[in-house]
């Protein structure tokens, strides 16, 4: 059986601050990632995913708890594990004083690759970050998408067999987010494996294998975006203009969720005429749109805020 | 130390970006030599003799600035630019990381230093004794404040604390003990003292070379076991430090 790229178990982290309260930040996450895979870690704001991207990536010792990369255990034998990743920080910047070209090319070469397999494989991250036309001006002088873009184009050219990216697109227009896809894709198509972090439901959903939903430190939910969607109750979204006020109308066909004076009510196709007829009938305006990530999200993870 | 091939090769290639970096802040690199500069025209005004002491401290002391070079340098590529991660999490192993910064910051700046090097040959002249005692004391104060500024640096999680705690360490270590003046115009009783701060240690004895006698044969002793040991046991403790601190607690 060949080995996953990644296994944790049980992994915990409480963070202690001088003069605060120790925050526990993980209690308990394991997970599984093949080698191949591209997973991706979804979760609210203090949820815990950087925490366990940086554990995972030996910048952070747990409380408690194992974490393995392609068999090495990262907590106890960092040194075995370094040669094999590539981390994107959260919010990480790319040296000021660097151009693009300069920084990707002097990390290849502080990673140990030759001048000339730097040079091919810098040229190649640019070009697919689309920063070709600004490789050579100083990074202090990029706007912030471009920025993230270095920092991107920095750790992709590395082709780690294990890469780690906390957050990879934020602030990148939808054409740059898009390149991030292409090459992540490309990269597990030769071997890579990918996890990453996302607060972008699309992104998650168009490139991620699988996900992990995590909240208050602990796993959620696993699974692909299809059975996460499955997993709500309905694969439709019906969005009823001012439908809000008669939700018991339409509580018999699936779950409601009022957004405003808009009534979204979750089905599976055989109701939908019926449904829509009850809204005709109210002279109301009815939409029909796939169900989405981000409402499985809002919902899997509303859910577990209502029963805390 | 016997570092690996591979890890050797990241090394200087990190050093060499590290040095790049450094070379864009020219103003940086000026007021890294104002100190030095503006007490050897005070030592020329004041007191004219004394300028072969003082521009030995001056070339001294700009060793020991440069720790606080590595100590801005390190702390803000992790805390503002999270390149630590990048760097850490990688085949450069974390002592490379910190020995790349440090060499970075000394290629960077050693420039103006050499300066003050050629004004010492100007003025003194340098038998070949005189040239190897500056270079060990010099290296052995660069090894001292360079680990000693990044071990510094991995304690703080936000700039603008560094730059207080770095003005009173530098000033008190650097400007205050016989560094730039004669270890004879210190109190006595304190002497001991000064003899085992790196900085003043290195400066005074090249002082003691200049002007043999100046130190005791039993405080040449002690200046020396202080400067090796501080210099040689701050490097070990920082690449230990560097190791331990890849993996933040
Ligand atoms: N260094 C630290 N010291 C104390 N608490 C911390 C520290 N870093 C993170 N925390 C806390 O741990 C929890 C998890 O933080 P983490 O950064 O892992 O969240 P996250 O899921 O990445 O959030 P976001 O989506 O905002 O990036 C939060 O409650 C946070 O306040
Ligand atoms: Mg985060």
């Amino acid at each position: 059986m060949p080995t996953d790229a990644l296994a944790a178990q049980e992994v915990r982290k409480t963070y202690r601050t001088r003069g605060g309260p120790a925050v526990e930040a993980l209690s308990g996450v394991s997970m599984t990632v093949h080698a191949g895979e591209r997973v991706a870690l979804l979760g609210r704001n203090g949820a815990g995913k950087t925490t366990f991207l940086k554990i995972a990536a030996t910048l952070l010792r747990p409380t408690s708890g194992s974490v393995s990369v392609f068999g090495h255990d990262a907590i106890r034998a960092p040194d075995e594990v370094r040669p094999m990743i590539a981390v994107v920080p959260q919010e990480g910047k790319p040296f000021f004083h660097l151009t693009p070209r300069e920084q990707v090319y002097s990390y290849l070469r502080a990673r140990g690759l030759t001048r000339a397999t730097a040079k091919a494989k810098a040229e190649q991250a640019l070009s697919e970050m689309g920063l070709t036309e600004v490789a050579d001006r100083l990074s202090i002088n990029l706007s912030g998408g471009q920025r993230q873009r270095t920092m991107v184009a920095t750790v992709i050219a590395t082709s780690a067999p294990l890469l780690f990216l906390d957050e990879p697109t934020i602030g990148m227009d939808p054409f740059a987010r898009r390149s991030v896809w292409e090459s992540l894709r490309a990269l597990t198509r030769q071997g890579s494996t990918i996890l990453l972090t996302t607060h972008y439901l699309d992104e998650a959903e168009a490139l991620s294998d699988r996900l992990y939903i995590v909240e208050r430190g602990r796993v959620l939910i696993e699974g692909t975006a299809a059975s996460l969607k499955q997993g709500i109750g309905g694969s439709l979204r019906v969005s009823v203009a001012d439908g809000a006020r008669l939700a018991q109308q339409f509580a018999s066909f699936g779950s409601c969720v009022t957004d405003g004076t808009t009534l979204h009510v979750l089905i599976e196709p055989p109701r939908l005429s019926e449904l829509l007829d009850v809204a005709v009938r109210a002279q109301l305006t009815a939409t029909v749109g796939p169900v989405t990530l981000e409402e499985a999200f809002l919902r899997a993870v509303g859910r577990s805020i209502d029963e805390e | 130390m016997a570092l690996p091939a591979p890890a050797f090769r990241g090394t200087v290639a990190f050093s060499a970006a590290e040095s790049r970096v450094q070379l864009h802040e020219g103003v940086a690199i000026f007021s890294s030599m104002i100190t030095q500069a503006v007490v050897l025209v005070f030592v020329w005004v004041l007191a004219r003799s004394l300028l072969p002491v003082a521009v030995f401290g001056a070339i001294i002391f700009s060793m020991f600035t440069f720790g606080q070079r590595v100590l801005n340098e390190a702390a803000y590529i992790r805390v503002d630019h999270k390149l630590n991660e990048l760097y850490l999490a990688s085949p450069l192993t974390p002592e490379s990381y910190f020995l790349g910064i440090a060499v970075g910051v000394l290629v960077a700046y050693l420039g103006p230093t050499l300066l003050l090097v050629a004004l010492a040959a100007l003025w003194v002249g340098f038998t070949p004794a005189l040239a190897l005692e500056l270079l060990l004391t010099a290296t052995a104060v660069w090894l001292f404040s360079s680990s000693l500024g990044y071990v510094l640096s991995t304690l703080f999680r936000d700039m603008r604390a560094i730059w207080s705690y770095a003005a009173i360490l530098y000033n008190l270590f650097g400007v205050l003990p016989p560094v730039f003046y004669p270890v004879g115009l210190f109190p006595a009783p304190l002497r001991p003292v000064a003899l085992v701060l790196p900085p003043s240690a290195a400066a005074d004895l090249l002082q003691n070379a200049l002007h043999p006698g100046v130190l005791t044969p039993g405080e040449v002793g002690l200046a020396a076991a202080a400067l090796a040991t501080a210099s040689l046991g701050m490097f070990l403790f920082a690449l230990v430090w560097a190791r331990r601190t890849a993996q933040e607690a």
